[in-house]
């Protein structure tokens, strides 16, 4: 079986790289991409953290009824969707008015 | 059965939400413009009755007692329905109605007649009172997705305009980033704990568990991301471009509604997950962040506020400064979160209806073609149409906390409980702060009652609309109620604050 903390590594990359390309890249679409791969790091947590306590901490005391961190990302999943489904939509407007999809030359509003 | 009686404000504006979307997708016409339709206004009429009901039917549950609503406990940790709940219940129906009726005024007058934008309040709403509600990881983050959906979609609702749409991408994508950051955190005290519900995360901080690095960087990242919703300093750029580039009412309604729901989130993390002695504690604990990030807050969101030549964003930055004094409130929650508490609930309140007001008097202020957005806008109002200066004043006066105004006792309380909590040089900065604020608010009434527009200057001209008026005087009502009688309202703000403290 894969260590946890092997996941946990992953998840905590992942979480960095999403972070670091949010902050740094200037185009929306990259940055709405950054923050999905943000979201899904902390998916993988929580089923990896799941999955660990199933397995050595609380196997006796719920014997392994507890499901809780993989529900949780089934609805992050669903709550993610709902969101892209708008960040697009606001990507799209600013597009149509701009023929831009780059945060650093959406600068109408300053100060 | 009894659980329906529990949830009926969830369920009235749940409900509602549903019904109003169903209504505009067959009652309505298509309007002589592709897109538009002809008359919205019975819809701005359901959206605000569906609210005030969902307030009604909160403040009933509040009289009856929830703790004696068999079954009303049985939803916990989801939901947890106490009287914390039922306040913020009220306070977000009253803020979503009067931003309900502001559009009613506004979206017809600038030729933003589409329907949707009631339902989308009715389901921000929802979604801020299911985050008041929430005692459990997985409905804060339901609650607060919702909530913050509606809210960029609102804030991108005016299609036509690049201000509309970059302000909403800009609120898009650091909204997206604070959740996603809120949401790591959650999964790392998942982690830490084995617990996804706030007073079980609240527990195991209090064993060896909650020392732990895991905990330590969970809770740092819960934390990051609720003060990104509460639009800190230094979390706070998206603000000002969100609340200028939206519609009004939307702007009033995140200024109110989302604004609170947001607090709501902060008060149940800190005292349920993080209310053990060592994390309340000044060496080891929040207290000195969140007096760190209310200072900051309010000073810079001061200094800039008078140096902005849009009244709109003014107003937007002292939406940020108001935040900066509920941190003040927050703090103090270290050495007695009940005062604190009830303070910061008061501060709401007040903050709510006077901010709700102000904005609803800007929008009064302009006419279709020229929305009043400028100092120069509203120069001599006071002599060209001297109701709408007087309630504009009005709100001024109370969000610049002079007595007998609602702003006043909201400041005086969560001041009262920061002296109490020991916290001296940040009370007497706070203090110094409101008074360099005033200077702002005053700014607009020198320009009302002192100044003239240019000669031959284009100004906006005042709207004239029932549905404005009605959330005016609504809200005025409400400031000189909380400023004149604040006795009852602090007494319901301390038995919301009891429960919220204890879980």
């Amino acid at each position: 079986m894969i260590p946890l903390e092997y996941y946990v590594a992953l998840s905590a990359l992942l979480f960095v790289i999403g972070g670091v390309g949010f902050l740094v890249r200037r185009n929306a679409l990259v940055a709405l991409m950054s923050i999905e791969v943000m979201l899904n790091a902390a998916n993988l947590a929580l089923v990896a953290f799941n999955r660990w306590r199933f397995e050595h901490v609380d196997a006796r005391a719920y014997a392994g009824q507890d499901h809780t961190g993989q529900v949780f990302a089934f609805f992050v999943i669903a709550a993610e969707a709902a969101e892209v489904a708008v960040g697009l939509a606001i990507v799209l407007s600013l597009y149509r008015l701009r023929r831009t999809v780059r945060t650093d030359e959406a600068d109408l509003l300053k100060n | 059965m009894s659980i329906a009686l529990a949830l009926s404000p969830l369920l009235a504006v749940g409900l509602g939400a549903l019904l109003l979307m169903l209504v505009e997708a067959i009652g309505t016409k298509a309007g002589p413009v592709p897109g538009t339709f002809r008359d919205v206004r019975g819809l701005a009429v359901g959206a605000a009755s569906t609210l005030f009901a969902g307030g009604a039917f909160a403040g009933c549950v509040w009289m009856y007692g929830v703790e004696r609503i068999p079954g009303a406990a049985s939803l916990a940790p989801w939901l947890i329905l106490d009287p914390f709940t039922l306040f913020f219940d009220v306070l977000l129906c009253l803020g979503g109605a009067i931003a309900a009726l502001l559009a009613g005024g506004y979206m017809p007058e600038h030729g933003l007649e589409r329907g949707e934008f009631y339902a989308l309040i009715l389901f921000t709403t929802f979604g801020a009172m299911v985050l008041a509600a929430a005692g459990d990881a997985l409905t804060l983050f339901l609650g607060l997705e919702t909530m913050s959906i509606g809210a960029y979609a609102m804030t991108a609702f005016r299609r036509a305009s690049a201000r509309s749409a970059e302000g909403a991408l800009k609120y898009f994508l650091l909204g997206s980033f604070a959740a996603a950051i809120l949401l790591y955190g959650f999964a790392l005290l998942y982690g830490a704990t084995g617990h996804t519900d706030l007073a079980g995360i609240g527990s195991a901080a209090r064993q060896a568990a909650g020392r732990s690095p895991l905990f330590i960087l969970g809770a740092a990242f819960v934390l990051v991301g609720i003060v990104f919703k509460v639009s800190a300093v230094p979390f706070h750029a998206w603000t000002p471009d969100a609340y200028e580039g939206a519609p009004t009412p939307a702007t009033a309604y995140m200024a109110v509604a989302v604004k609170a729901g947001a607090f709501a989130m902060l008060l149940r993390v800190l005292t349920l997950s993080l209310g053990s002695p060592a994390w309340t504690s000044w060496a080891s604990g929040w207290p000195p962040v969140m007096a760190t990030l209310a200072l900051l807050t309010m000073t810079y969101a001061n200094l800039v506020a008078g140096r902005q030549e849009s009244v709109k964003r003014m107003l937007a930055y002292s939406s940020i400064a108001h935040a900066g004094y509920v941190l003040v409130g927050v703090t103090a929650m270290m050495r007695d979160p009940k005062q604190a508490v009830a303070g910061v609930l008061y501060y709401l309140v007040a903050y709510g209806v006077s901010t709700g007001g102000a904005f609803g008097a800007l929008i009064l202020c302009g006419s279709r073609g020229r929305e009043a957005v400028s100092y120069e806008d509203i120069a001599g109002l006071g002599k060209r149409n001297p109701a709408v200066a007087l309630a504009f004043s009005l709100f001024l006066v109370s969000l610049a906390g002079i007595p007998p105004m609602a702003g006043f006792f909201g400041k005086w309380l969560v001041f009262r409980a920061a002296i109490d909590a020991g916290l001296y040089k940040l009370t007497a900065l706070a203090f110094l702060n409101s008074v360099v604020g005033a200077y702002y608010y005053l700014r607009v009434l020198v320009y009302m009652y002192m100044r003239e527009p240019a000669a031959g200057a284009v100004t906006a001209a005042p709207m004239r609309s029932g549905f404005v008026v009605t959330a005016l005087v609504v809200s005025a009502v409400l400031v000189l109620a909380l400023g004149l009688t604040p006795t009852s309202y602090i007494d319901a703000a301390m038995s919301a604050a009891g429960v919220g403290a204890s879980g």
